[in-house]
């Protein structure tokens, strides 16, 4: 790890004094020297920008091609009063650099499909959301070859995900242990830290997961792999087919076409019916604003994980399910 | 604001007809609110009787740096309303405990939300909650970990049903005065000294050596004090208040040095059975300080002062505080606030002058500032995500389905069943509560003729009971009226013991609360004396108590310690980590939820039951740093 971080000024200190006094200097350092792209300014992704822009990155590239939309009212609250029709990135940019002068943010209208790969090399970290699996798994991969920390993530109604990719990533772990000294009735307790690796997979290849596999424990695998799992990828589906997802304002033809795509999701994966519930169209439509909250206080909270390299990450999903308060981390490919 | 469809068969309209009340407007509150008002609610009010400060900005991303200072509640409010400028938002810049917020003021609204820092409060709002028969959820956070709580009356457990361990830990004053070993000890005693010398005077925060100390036989240490008198005159300022000494002195900085850190520190030499085992303290002359000749270029915060730099900042602040005493006037007095830079700097300086003399590690302005000041670490995350769920919960509750709520706790890491947010099912109300039960009891454990009726007022009633203004009656067919809440009534009883009452073992006090609508029977447990240096003890439940005959108390098991009053109106947090088994403690100091409930879900592990997240109840700024 570089040690040639520049030290904290005072004026930093007293902004960041209750985050330091948690995850300490060194990481706050590191903090202020990640450059990240967020792609995708939804309900979701305005949460992530608020929090890593609060913790004090260095740089924020917002990235989105589309207009603010009637549903961005519900969850994204840099645009949520802004007439419609605007670019959200560009809207959403003046409101989040209010949130941190400190912290370099600008917007990016283009589409990240049609960016060539270098584009992305200038970035530490790069977060996707509202995002097709496919330009998810390019991205990583490209991510991936380039040793940069990559994230994704969307909210559907009342369910969300988050993945991600860091590769080998190196970290410090604190663990705080009680022992008694010789003599002395009371417990001490002494902070330990040690320097821990976890190595990640593709998203690719956690999609890959073959379901079928006649392979013992698989049937405890499906019962203790979370709903929301399952559930999202309906969505993912439904978004990879059609490019954009399901809407409010056309429910009646989206949700006939969210329990089609049930169906082909069921048989694709070859998981039992009740792995996705038959009402679960019910509570996946807009994004609530809640949900966006947890799921990018979750994401965020990893971005600043992945960049201060202090404490382990999570390995590799976190799946949250509003219908029944159930936040979980899970590795599909284990 | 939400469009109807995506809350599922929910009407989005119902929303706009619910009145919510939102307590706090900082950590949590900020995200809560915004949560609120995209969601669709449309008629909030919020209390918050703070102001923005800087260290605010990392989290509470409704305020920004012009708005140091102002009214967290309108601010909130202002910014808010850009997320939508339909919603009928009232700001509150006021206190929770105003008796303007009364029974009536409660009922008016749908559901209350609480994002509150502290346990006054939320012990208020419970019972506001419980009295006016309205939902609340209650909330907090500390670091990575929070925690949410629905509560209804007569459904669930309210938030006074499970005790919960004294706020602030307390260190034995022979520790703190005679062998710290710790930076804490050091800490605790530097508060200690500003209080003495700028502050409220306190027997129980006596900074000069500890003669009673239960490691001297009681010779050793009166021959100390004895020779000590005699052949220093110094010795005898013993007898005289610190606070008169040093006023007599001018609060001359070499002076009051070498009277703490070399003449104590030799008085404390010369009980030698105290450094029988222990590496004996190192007096310091206030003209010969390590570090002397080092010149360390760096004034920030975060580095740790030399002996010398220390003894610099001691005469500086000494000089400043003086300064800002005499504009107080003739009996002014300053209060410590971490905040105030030459409170803390002289905080800093006098502990590590100490911990140096002790041999204990020195630290920083920014960690002693932690210690001291009792900060909470918070980040807007955990904060963020606690909103997301009181919100979820919240419409749980509106749609009628509170059957569905549950606890949330936020851990660290994923627990064994792989969950990072876990839902618990709803405990039932404790029906030996002393709050919520249908006739409230408690036992208040105390020496009968040793406890005045104003200690059972301030410290008993409205620090440890969180009675707002208290009347007690004695239950003894008299109706002997011991404190009324009206002026002027009773203060010719402040100074009385209660035994001069007749109050004697078994006796009960009727004690009400108008404001809260709170109404509880004190029953007396007289005992000589208590363990420790405790002057009263509380039990809740009253199946815990065994009042005992003598004075050798065993304190009941489960009971809440009835400790000294936190001295920073902050509280503080426990929190317990899953990991409990694998030792990986997050924090160890001050409230604790102590529920042990079991996962909702949790049906095939009834052994783990116990690695139960126990986070606690405090989006607070304060916290004990683990030394």
């Amino acid at each position: 790890m570089e040690d040639n971080l520049e030290n904290i000024t005072e004026d930093e200190a007293e902004l960041y004094d209750r985050q330091i006094r948690l995850w300490g200097l060194d990481a706050q350092r590191r903090l202020r020297a990640a450059s990240i792209l967020l792609i995708g300014l939804k309900g979701l992704g305005a949460e992530i920008a608020k929090n890593i822009i609060l913790s004090g990155v260095k740089a924020v590239t917002l990235m989105d091609p589309n207009m603010i939309d009637e549903e961005d009212q519900m969850s994204q609250f840099f645009v949520s009063s802004a007439p419609v029709g605007q670019n959200r990135a560009v809207a959403s940019a003046a409101p989040a650099q209010l949130l941190n002068p400190m912290v370099k943010v600008t917007a990016d209208a283009s589409n990240p499909s049609d960016k060539e790969d270098e584009f992305f090399a200038q970035f530490d970290v790069i977060c996707a959301t509202g995002c097709k699996t496919s330009l998810q798994c390019r991205l990583d991969n490209l991510c991936q070859e380039r040793k940069i920390k990559f994230f994704s993530g969307d909210v559907f109604g009342f369910y969300g995900f988050m993945f991600s990719d860091l590769g080998r990533h190196e970290y410090l772990h604190e663990e705080i242990k009680r022992k008694k000294k010789d003599g002395q009735e009371k417990e001490e307790e002494g902070i330990t830290i040690t320097r821990e690796v976890t190595n990640f997979s593709l998203l690719e290849n956690e999609l890959k997961f073959d379901w079928k596999a006649d392979s013992p424990g698989m049937k405890k695998k499906i019962r203790q792999t979370p709903s929301a799992f399952f559930i999202t990828r309906v969505y993912e589906e439904f978004l990879e087919l059609h490019g954009r997802r399901p809407a409010v304002s056309t429910m009646e033809m989206d949700t006939k076409e969210l329990q089609n795509l049930r169906i082909l999701v069921l048989n694709k994966l070859g998981v039992p019916a009740k792995c996705i519930p038959e009402d679960f169209y019910q509570y996946g439509y807009g994004e609530l604003s809640p949900v966006c909250a947890i799921v990018g206080g979750v994401l965020g909270q990893e971005i600043i994980k992945a960049v201060s390299q202090k404490d382990a990450p999570l390995d590799n999903f976190f799946f949250f399910n509003g219908v029944n308060d159930e936040g979980m981390v899970d590795k599909i490919s284990v | 604001m939400a469009l109807n469809g995506a809350l599922g068969k929910q009407n989005v309209n119902t929303l706009n007809k619910c009145k919510i009340l939102m307590v706090g407007a900082g950590g949590i509150g900020c995200e809560l609110l915004k949560n609120l008002v995209l969601t669709g609610f449309t008629d909030i009010q919020l209390i918050d009787l703070d102001t923005i400060d800087v260290s605010n900005l990392n989290r509470q991303f409704l305020f920004r740096k012009e708005h140091v200072g102002k009214s967290k509640a309108q601010v909130a409010k202002e910014s808010a309303l850009k997320f939508n400028p339909n919603a009928s938002i009232v700001a509150h810049h006021d206190s929770i405990f105003n008796s303007e917020f009364g029974v009536d003021f409660f009922k008016s609204f749908t559901v209350v939300l609480n994002a509150l820092d502290n346990r006054a409060a939320r012990n208020h709002v419970n019972r506001m909650c419980l009295a006016a028969d309205i939902p609340l959820v209650e909330s907090g956070t500390a670091g990575y970990l929070g925690q949410v709580n629905p509560i209804k009356k007569g459904l669930t457990e309210c938030y006074e049903c499970q005790p919960k361990p004294s706020a602030q830990k307390s260190f034995p004053g022979c520790t703190i005065r005679n062998t710290p070993s710790e930076p804490i000890h050091c800490v605790v005693w530097a508060k200690h000294l500003f209080n003495q010398l700028f502050g409220e005077e306190d027997p129980d925060e006596d900074v000069s050596p500890d003669t009673e100390d239960p490691e001297l036989t009681a010779d050793a240490g009166k021959s100390a004090l004895d020779s000590e008198a005699k052949k220093d005159a110094i010795g005898g300022i013993e007898r005289k208040s610190t606070r008169a000494w040093a006023v007599e002195t001018g609060y001359n900085a070499e002076k009051l040095f070498n009277k703490l850190f070399r003449d104590d520190i030799k008085y404390l030499l010369s009980m030698e059975t105290l450094w029988k085992e222990r590496r004996p303290p190192q007096a310091l002359d206030f003209h010969d300080l390590p570090g002397k000749d080092l010149q360390s270029a760096s004034t920030r915060s975060t580095d740790v002062w030399t002996v010398q730099e220390c003894g610099d900042h001691f005469t500086r602040c000494l000089t400043a505080l003086k300064e800002d005493l005499a504009k107080r006037g003739e009996d002014g007095m300053l209060v410590w606030d971490k905040d105030d830079h030459h409170a803390m700097d002289f905080v800093t300086s006098v502990a590590n002058i100490r911990a140096h003399i002790f041999g204990i590690p020195l630290k920083s302005g920014f960690e002693i500032k932690s210690m001291a000041g009792n900060i909470i670490p918070a980040i807007a995350t955990t904060n963020a995500i606690i909103a997301g769920a009181i919100v979820l919960e919240t419409l749980k509750i509106l749609f009628g389905k509170i059957d569905k709520c549950k606890q949330v706790y936020l851990n660290r890491v994923p627990n064994d069943r792989k969950r990072l947010l876990v839902p618990c099912a709803l405990d039932p109300p404790n029906p030996k509560c002393y709050v919520c039960s249908s006739k409230p009891e408690c036992v208040a454990r105390f020496n009968t003729s040793k406890i005045t009726v104003k200690t059972l007022q301030d410290k008993i009633l409205k620090g440890h009971l969180n009675m707002i203004a208290p009347d007690v009656e004695i239950d003894d067919g008299k109706g002997t009226i011991l404190i009324s809440s009206e002026e002027g009534e009773t203060e010719d009883n402040e100074d009385k013991y209660l035994s001069d009452f007749g109050v004697v073992n078994n006796t009960r006090l009727k004690c009400d609360d108008f404001l809260q609508n709170y109404s509880l029977v004190v029953t007396v447990a007289h005992v000589e004396k208590l363990d420790g240096e405790l002057e009263f003890e509380i039990v809740g439940d009253l199946s815990q108590c065994h009042p005992e005959e003598d004075g050798d108390s065993s304190a009941a098991s489960g009971a809440p310690a009835a400790g000294k009053a936190a001295d920073d109106e902050d509280d503080l947090i426990v929190m317990e980590d899953l990991e409990l088994e694998d030792k990986e403690m997050e924090q160890s100091q001050g409230e604790s939820v102590e529920s042990r409930k079991r996962p909702a879900e949790d049906v095939e592990s009834p052994a783990k039951s116990k690695r139960k997240a126990v986070a606690a109840a405090g989006d607070s700024e304060d916290l004990i740093e683990i030394s």
